[in-house]
């Protein structure tokens, strides 16, 4: 019976043996005991909040008002993050009528929190190219108020020929169409509460393509589109830039886009998700060069071509 | 001294990511100076069998001197899947792990469910950190096969309430803190951390005057998320909001003490 173990001591030999484990072989020493690190290792790279405040930057993509936040709070997190430029937008809500007292009220709390922090805010309009000559007078006020570009949200996808005019306008404006993007498409298609009018990534380059002259924005591939996808729709539309915006802060999406948009259309922003914003662009495996463009001369250039740039 | 309150290694069925090995957080950890990470290893979400995971990260720990020193790591229990007790045993005597990760969302179990109670109590008896994530990823760019359902703040209150004396690490708090003054109450009387990798955090100035600067944590909550958003919302607190012994407790303190390491 000398060579017969037990079935007890068996299967107790077998929970050890089948993950490779002696009994003395545990980690201790191996993972992290707090005994290894007794004392802070000497920082060897810049401080965080060096390196954040060492870019100058403009957001392409942020709002006031509407649950986002008072003009003041917007402006205290672009203080404390050396956001030197933000473009503030107030769309209209999604399902609203979108009639022209409404658009009119979302562009005078713009222009409003523009005066009360004129060197910190710059302002989009917004429209609804439903009501077309209305539409065309709200331009024309908002630009000569200081205006640059124009944020639309879902009522019009932005290849409908409604839009044709409007486009054709800020063609000669020399200014950006920033339009909003769907969350989704992860179950098969998109969100169930999207409306129908939403523009998605193919709307985009359908109105590229028709207006190549035109400079378009896709908002916030971090607002909870597939990201993956929108950039591998737009990778040929070379009049549509990309923000990278929005509270889905994914590692290594704007490694991705840059991959397939490239370091000249891509434009920091943050939705007012702040941190994330400027947090994953510092995290981003970028050049030097390559985060300037995106942290801020890409946008810059965009408001050279009206002569609005910052500097 | 920085130590990440939330990292991972392993795979994600529905999105390729990066430096999700020891060897690539190591090389993330080196480049931005963070001197340890909490790590567990993201296989264990998806297999049944959990322990596989353990395994995994067991093993690869081990398998570099580098390593030493570098990871706590906590091991992935389900405790609605037969073995587990062993598991947790095996992962706290042998494999030294420090915590343990709860998926209810993932496998399937709700935190007031009998089981889950027990193996928070045995944890608890073991010393050892429960951790709980308020969602894994997005859902909304995610798979379809993936889950929709998130918690926010109030939800993982069954599992506190059934256990007030277990330690635990909240992790991605993504979603809203609201909580009524009895629950509110509940939050202040347990031994617990919330990492700073959610985007509910934003406000970290005025959480930290809620909740205590005791309850707070640096993390990650990388490869999901991005590597530098968690310690940005800890660096950018003004001195009004957090002093220099405030900010390292929120580096480091804190969570070395939930750990006691």
């Amino acid at each position: 019976m000398a060579g017969l173990i037990s079935r007890r001591k068996f299967m107790a030999g077998t929970v050890a043996s089948t993950v490779g484990i002696a009994t003395t072989t545990h980690l201790a020493g191996r993972a992290y005991s707090g005994t290894e690190i007794s004392s802070p290792a000497k920082p060897k790279r810049e401080p965080l909040m060096e390196e954040v405040m060492r870019y100058k930057k403009i957001d392409a993509h942020a709002h006031v008002g509407g649950g986002h936040g008072t003009p003041a709070e917007v402006a205290d997190f672009a203080e404390r993050l050396g956001i030197h430029k933000v473009m503030i937008s107030k769309p209209m809500a999604p399902g609203s009528a979108g009639v022209p007292s409404e658009f009119r009220a979302c562009n005078d709390v713009i222009y409003s929190a523009m005066k009360e922090f004129p060197n910190r805010f710059t302002g989009m309009l917004t429209l609804n190219p439903t009501h077309k000559q209305e539409s065309m007078d709200e331009i024309k006020r908002c630009i000569d108020r200081g205006f640059v570009g124009m944020k639309l949200y879902n009522h019009v996808k932005i290849n409908d020929p409604l839009f044709y005019p409007i486009i054709e306008k800020f063609i000669d404006l020399k200014m950006i169409i920033l339009m909003h993007s769907p969350i989704g498409k992860a179950r098969v298609k998109y969100n169930a509460r999207e409306p129908k009018n939403i523009s998605i990534p193919e709307d985009f380059v359908d109105a590229a393509k028709r207006f190549p002259e035109a400079m378009f924005q896709f908002a916030h591939i971090g607002g909870g589109i597939d990201w993956e996808d929108a950039c591998k729709a737009l990778k040929d539309s070379p009049n549509v830039y990309v923000d990278v915006s929005g509270s889905n802060n994914e590692g290594n999406m704007i490694d991705f886009a840059l991959r397939y948009i490239g370091e000249d259309r891509l434009l920091f922003g943050c939705d007012n998700g702040f941190y994330q914003g400027v947090g994953g662009m510092i995290a981003a495996n970028l050049t030097e060069v390559q985060r300037k463009k995106i942290f801020f001369e890409n946008y810059n250039n965009i408001l050279k071509k009206s002569g609005r740039n910052v500097d | 001294m920085l130590i990440d309150s939330n990292a991972y290694v392993g795979h994600w069925p529905f999105r390729q990511l990066k430096d999700n090995t020891c060897k690539g957080l190591l090389e993330r950890m080196k480049k931005y100076d963070i001197d340890a990470s909490v790590v567990s290893n993201l296989n264990g979400v998806f297999y049944k069998n959990t322990q596989h995971a353990n395994e995994e990260l067991y093993e690869e720990i081990r398998s570099n001197k580098q390593f030493d020193g570098r990871f706590i790591p906590f091991a992935v229990i389900n405790p609605i899947y037969n073995g587990w007790k062993d598991d947790l045993e095996i992962c706290s005597t042998k494999m030294g792990m420090k915590g343990i990760r709860l998926h209810p969302l993932y496998h399937g179990y709700e935190l007031s469910n009998p089981f889950c109670i027990e193996l928070v109590k045995m944890a608890r008896d073991k010393g050892m950190v429960v951790a709980l994530s308020l969602r894994l990823v997005d859902p909304r760019p995610s798979s379809w096969l993936d889950v929709e359902k998130e918690w926010a703040l109030k939800d993982i209150l069954p599992i506190i309430k059934a256990v007030p004396d277990a330690k635990y690490l909240i992790l991605n708090v993504c979603n809203s803190t609201a909580l009524d003054a009895d629950e509110q109450a509940v939050f202040k009387n347990v031994d617990l951390i919330m990492d700073t990798s959610g985007r509910n955090t934003a406000d970290l100035g005025n959480l930290l005057v809620r909740f205590g600067k005791e309850k707070f944590a640096f993390g990650t909550h990388a490869p999901l998320l991005d590597y530098r958003t968690g310690l940005l919302r800890v660096e950018s607190l003004r001195e009004n909001e957090a002093d220099a012994k405030t900010k390292d407790l929120l580096r480091s303190g804190n969570i070395k003490r939930l750990l006691k390491i």
